[in-house]
């Protein structure tokens, strides 16, 4: 009579465990404040991941910078102190650098170019990101890099004149710096604006998307932009690997679909908004210079693959990744075109 | 006969101008009853009377400056009636509604701007804006200060447009305008902003929450402690911002227990303060 009394205890156990769901909450940070339509599309993510997986998923979201800079969010997720976040190209090579090569400067002509490439190589940059320890949900995107300055930039020379702030820690700008001969201003992203407008500051110039330039607020310290943008600046939806393996099959398919889906959302927003900051900045007095021709562009062309030797050199890039992109680009570019860079928006 | 309708012409042209000009004189002679309402309206602490009265008190207002359009008086008092009408409101519960109020009582605080003979407030170069505000005096405090609390907080509402956030230096500019003329106008305001200013971002975005702190503290300073929405607005964005559970949770707790008495002059915006508190400890869970 014990016996059966305890084998039906144990049964009632057995059942009660497995009908109580289990619940996983997901704390994910970002730089980006609230309210802007990047975090409301991260608003929109989180309440259909909490409604679709009916609950047994909790998002707590950090926006604006409140958990730190992306290296500090990425150690927070190594020690699983969070868990999600959404970053920019400085936090991504943190993570898996050789997903950069997107990101070397004058590669790419126009968005069709970077979509083209970056479909084509994400198998391998998912594969490499899980290897690291971190799945990659989505690819969003910075958009186009400039110069902008308080001075006019209209030649290399120019820039090589200008007190350039370099993001401490970025080796593919430090790459590229040193390839022009440019030395540059190490400092972190949060100094640059007391810099910039301090009377005498320690920079003058800076690269930025034109929407970041905006939303820094640091264009109200510069009257020149460049016409011709350095780069195609990345972005990415991420998890902790730590996170996503331990979730049952069902929940990890809705993140990886729904966090795509959001990521392209937020990848075209992003183009929308840099066009339109490119005219309020225009409107706003702000000129953009430098009309490039063929001996600037080839000297340009020179200035990159110097960087990109340099960088593969020390194992940031590998090599044959670098020339796959080339070969792809090869494919969708006529052949006398292979190297140009006249990018426009 | 031509000289007789030019006369009749003139005669009738002069009697609308005077009749015109009398209801001006009205309008006009009516803004101390207005401002009498408006402090009035400040000691009410029955918010549903409060939220009731707005409405109608925007409505005279509306049709004041019809009659006198040129009034920067009765702009700023819509700029001001605006705010309080979105902010106290509409924001936590109608936010859409909230940010249209916002846009009335901007335009009309760039109007009194306008009539003050501001040219630069919304184009021209920030420089040019800057250089203008050199010129502006006590008189101007009040278009000023409501002109830049309508668009700072309309640009919040709306940081998913870059036309906004490209403003902010501008609204930021004229409140640098009233911290340097007057930091105790209304209640040490100008104060208030900054705290929010310095302190709703992350140092990344130009927040620095050392000043942040220095503007709250000031304003509390100013207000003797008994003006409830600095320790709001310093839970509500530098404790967020910050990451600081333990000083978000204590000063709204504080808010929500301090007496209803505490200062009867506003007791209007301590009231909405309280409700305001007690909205945003529904998000503590959420947020930390």
């Amino acid at each position: 009579m014990v016996l059966r009394l305890g084998i039906f205890l144990l049964a009632a156990l057995i059942s009660t465990a497995g009908s109580a769901k289990e619940v996983y909450t997901l704390k994910f940070a970002t730089l980006i404040p609230s309210g802007t339509s990047w975090t409301k599309v991260l608003d929109d993510w989180i309440e259909e991941i909490e409604t679709k997986s009916d609950g047994r998923i909790k998002v707590k979201m950090y926006p604006g910078g409140i958990m730190g800079d992306e290296p500090d969010v990425i150690r927070k997720m190594r020690k699983g102190q969070l868990h999600g976040g959404l970053f920019t190209g400085y936090g991504i090579g943190r993570i898996y650098s050789p997903a950069r090569v997107l990101e070397i400067p004058f590669l790419f002509r126009d968005t069709d170019e970077s979509d083209y490439v970056r479909d084509k190589l994400m198998p391998e940059i998912e594969a490499g990101f899980r290897d690291s320890g971190f799945e990659l949900l989505g690819w969003p995107e910075v958009g186009f890099i400039h110069f902008f300055s308080k001075h006019r930039i209209d030649s290399l020379e120019d820039i090589k004149k200008s007190r350039i702030w370099l993001w401490q820690g970025d080796p593919l700008g430090e790459a590229f710096f040193s390839a022009s001969g440019v030395s540059p201003v190490p400092l972190s992203i949060i100094d640059v604006y007391t810099q910039l407008s301090a009377a005498h500051g320690s920079i003058d110039t800076v690269y930025a998307s034109p929407f970041g330039a905006i939303a820094l607020q640091w264009h109200t310290q510069l009257k020149y932009g460049t016409k011709v943008p350095l780069t195609n600046a990345i972005g990415g939806l991420i998890i902790s690997g730590r996170f996503f393996n331990k979730l049952p099959a069902d929940l990890q398919q809705l993140l990886k679909t729904t966090g795509k889906i959001a990521s392209d959302k937020i990848r075209q927003y992003a183009r929308e908004e840099n066009t339109k900051s490119i005219d309020i900045l225009r409107d706003q007095g702000m000129e953009f210079l430098w009309t490039q021709d063929e001996v600037v562009f080839k000297k340009l062309i020179e200035i990159r693959d110097k960087a990109a030797k340099h960088l593969v050199e020390s194992n940031y890039i590998p090599k044959d990744l670098f020339d796959r992109v080339r070969a792809a680009l090869v494919e969708i570019r006529p052949p006398e075109n292979t190297n140009s860079i006249s990018l426009t928006h | 006969m031509d000289s007789r309708l030019g006369l009749l012409a003139t005669l009738l042209s002069l009697t609308l101008l005077s009749a015109c000009s009398m209801d001006q004189m009205l309008v006009r002679a009516s803004l101390p009853m207005i401002e009498g309402g408006v402090t009035a309206l400040n000691t009410e602490t029955d918010l549903e009377l409060a939220e009731d009265s707005i409405p109608t008190n925007i409505e005279l207002l509306e049709g004041m400056i019809t009659i006198d359009p040129t009034n920067e008086e009765l702009h700023t008092y819509a700029a001001q009636a605006y705010y309080g009408l979105a902010y106290g409101f509409n924001e936590d519960y109608k936010p859409v509604r909230a940010g249209k109020f916002y846009v009335r009582g901007l335009k009309h605080g760039l109007a009194a701007l306008q009539e003050k003979g501001m040219e630069n407030a919304l184009n021209g170069s920030l420089e040019k804006l800057q250089k203008e505000l050199q010129s502006m005096d006590e008189d101007d405090l009040g278009a000023l200060f409501w002109t830049a609390s309508n668009w700072a907080k309309w640009i919040d509402m709306n940081r998913d447009k870059p036309e906004g956030i490209a403003q902010l230096p501008r609204a930021t500019a004229l409140m640098q305008r009233v911290l340097e003329i007057d930091d105790t106008y209304y209640h040490g305001g100008a104060h208030m902003y900054f705290g929010v200013y310095y302190g709703a971002r992350s140092p990344m975005f130009g927040g620095d929450f050392k000043k942040a702190r220095y503007h709250f503290d000031r304003a509390r300073e100013i207000t003797d402690g008994k003006l409830l929405v600095p320790d709001l607005l310093q839970a509500q964005y530098l404790a967020r911002q910050e990451f600081d559970l333990e000083d978000f949770h204590n000063r709204l707790t504080r808010i929500i227990e301090a007496p209803d008495d505490l200062y009867p002059e506003l007791g209007l915006l301590n009231a909405v303060t309280k409700r305001k508190a007690r909205l945003l400890l529904n998000k503590e869970q959420k947020w930390f």
